[in-house]
């Protein structure tokens, strides 16, 4: 951890460490000359300055919504006194935000169940189970991964509609319950419980079902976890299907909705409240399930 | 292999019934109708149906519409290669694909450098630094149409880069009125967006870096920026093409944040080819036309990771 401050040698150092050796100079080390504690918090400093640009449009954000009919100029709409709450007042007196946020809470809780079960459901029998076609099956799964969204949506498009499901609840859910990538990770993670787990409970007399329910699924929680809050957002913030299937304004998500927001005649403190409102949730999610994103990203890199 | 063997008694006349076959169809009738082997499709059953249905044929259907004409009453007529010779005589598509590719000039090297740089910054252990990380982290979880709203307002004349540019007496106007300006305003809230993300992946690959080369280094007399060339650089390397292959693919389908900031313009100047799939097809409703530019943007896809593939696969032989 302190490998930064062994290669350079500072004046200041010699006092303490003469023999270089010495068990003292463990010690002594721990204690960091002035400048080279000064130099360690400089970089402080450009994590200050991003911390702030990633910030400063959730600043902006907030500052905007919280100063409603007032010209929205730069330092004004930061340092102006006058702040109420009247654009919340009137953002949340729109009957469809509550309405939407219903629709959107509904798409992502049904979907994240859908997309657990199936993927563990296929990704226990891809890791665990031999049969018949399973590499060809497999493959041809991970291969569609190159198809582009965009191609297959207007098919999709065609395709839930003939089924008629068009402007409903179900017929938004229903194409992206069986998620590539989630079966994948699933398969690659019940790949690594150990296989006298399985046998064991087979001989204590558990059926195929038991397994997978009372060891498998238990297992697996941690992915599970992380899986399941990757894809809650993937869906709260999903657009471009909702955009494209859900036709009536009462049956937008938020993001389609909030959109809309932007070329009916709010004032920009609405919107900007509305926006505030609509990201509270992925917020919470965010705060209370970060951990399991992190671990989801890094797993992602290393495999 | 073994699983299979020691549950291979289910019924003695089975293998007595087909004296001809060989010890291969054996295996394989055994492996198909064991109960496992049953059990496993049943358990795939859901998951294969809805693939298929919601993937693998509107993917293959996607391929066929493009070689045809969909009529309003549902009907499909093909026609041939109709749809790519007037997509390769329109200006539009010539158009959206030079848009396509200078977004992704500007997109990809951005995120990755604006990534990598923050990934060294955050490689160290410091006061608050995971306070530093779930902050850069943000943007990610925050819907494209949610930044998307913010954004505009920043990058219009009323908004704070005008204000900051005018006290240099530079004076832009809003950046997505701008013919110049709105593929770069994209590209930065598109690397916004995603550092965070592309950062914890390349951090990552830094703390599976072991210690001992960076103290090899440092006892060679390496200073850190060459530490962080001839150490970190090389051995990132997966984790790079990782995020390169990331970052092309999201930049070629780039759609959320240009429905939403610019809808294409001004004058069809951010009007890339996933847009114009929307466009066409949604638009227009010309079902098979969109099509055609989705099967070009699939090709352009497939060449890119080949070229990315071979690169990487030749840097390393």
């Amino acid at each position: 951890m302190i490998t930064n401050s062994m290669g350079t040698k500072r004046p200041s150092d010699a006092p303490h460490a003469p023999g270089g050796a010495h068990p003292a100079a463990m010690i002594v080390r721990r204690k960091q000359p002035a400048s080279v504690r000064v130099r360690k918090n400089l970089i402080h400093i450009p994590l200050i300055i991003m911390g702030l640009v990633t910030l400063f449009p959730f600043l902006a954000m907030l500052s905007i919504s919280l100063r409603p009919g007032e010209a929205v100029s730069v330092p004004d709409i930061f340092i102006n006194p006058n702040v109420s709450l009247a654009a919340y007042v009137e953002a949340l007196s729109n009957s469809r935000i509550p309405r939407w946020a219903l629709n959107t809470t509904i798409y992502a809780v049904v979907s994240v169940v859908m997309v657990l079960l199936f993927a563990s459901m296929a990704g226990y029998a891809f890791a665990k189970k031999k049969f018949l076609g399973r590499e060809v099956i497999f493959w041809v799964f991970i291969a569609m991964l190159m198809i582009p969204y965009q191609l297959t949506i207007i098919p999709q498009y065609l395709i839930v509609g003939q089924m008629g499901g068009l402007n409903t609840m179900w017929g938004l859910i229903v194409p992206t319950i069986a998620n590539a990538q989630a079966m994948f990770l699933m398969r690659q993670f019940i790949q690594d419980i150990p296989d006298e787990l399985i046998d064991a409970a087979k001989i204590d007399g558990a059926g195929e079902f038991r397994v997978y329910w009372s060891i498998i699924l238990p297992q697996t929680k941690p992915i599970l976890a992380t899986l399941g809050t990757f894809v809650f957002l993937w869906h709260w913030n999903d657009f471009l299907w909702p955009l494209v299937s859900q036709q009536s304004p009462d049956n937008y998500l938020l993001t389609v909705g909030l959109n809309s927001l932007q070329s009916e005649t709010v004032s920009l403190a609405t919107l900007m409240a509305s926006a505030v409102v609509t990201f509270i949730p992925a917020l919470l999610v965010f705060i209370f399930l970060q951990r399991y994103f992190v671990r989801g990203v890094m797993m992602s890199g290393i495999k | 292999m073994t699983a299979t063997a020691t549950r291979a008694s289910p019924a003695p006349e089975e293998n007595a019934s087909g004296p001809v076959t060989g010890p291969a169809k054996n295996r394989i009738r055994e492996t198909l109708l064991s109960r496992g082997a049953m059990f496993a499709y049943i358990f795939i059953l859901p998951y294969v149906v809805f693939f298929t249905i919601f993937r693998i044929v509107p993917a293959l259907y996607g391929i066929v519409l493009s070689f045809g004409e969909y009529s309003l009453a549902g009907q499909l007529r093909l026609s041939g290669l109709e749809n790519y010779v007037r997509l390769f005589q329109d200006d539009v598509f010539w158009n959206s694909l030079r848009v396509t590719a200078i977004y992704a000039v500007l997109a990809i090297p951005l995120s990755i450098v604006v990534s990598l740089l923050m990934a060294q910054l955050c490689n160290r252990t410091l006061r608050g630094m995971s306070i530093y990380r779930s902050l850069f982290f943000l943007p990610v979880v925050t819907s494209p149409v949610l930044s998307g709203i913010i954004f505009v307002w920043i990058f219009s004349g009323a908004g704070p880069i005008s204000a900051g540019l005018e006290v240099f007496g530079i004076e832009l106007g809003s950046w997505l009125q701008s013919r110049l300006l709105v593929l770069p305003a994209l590209a930065l809230v598109a690397a916004w967006s995603s550092f965070g993300y592309n950062m914890l992946i390349l951090l990552a690959g830094m703390l599976a870096i072991p210690s001992d080369y960076y103290e090899a280094a440092g006892l060679d007399g390496a200073n850190a920026w060459e530490r962080f060339r001839y150490v970190t650089l090389p051995l990132l390397k997966p984790s790079l093409f990782f995020v390169l292959v990331l970052e092309t693919v999201k930049s070629f389908q780039a759609f959320d944040i240009i429905y939403v900031m610019t809808g294409g313009g001004p004058a069809h100047d951010s009007y890339t080819l996933t847009y114009m799939i929307y466009d066409q097809g949604f638009g227009y409703s010309e079902f098979g036309y969109a099509s055609a530019v989705g099967v070009v943007l699939l090709v352009i896809t497939l060449i890119l990771s080949l070229i990315q593939r071979r690169l990487i696969g030749g840097r390393e032989s």
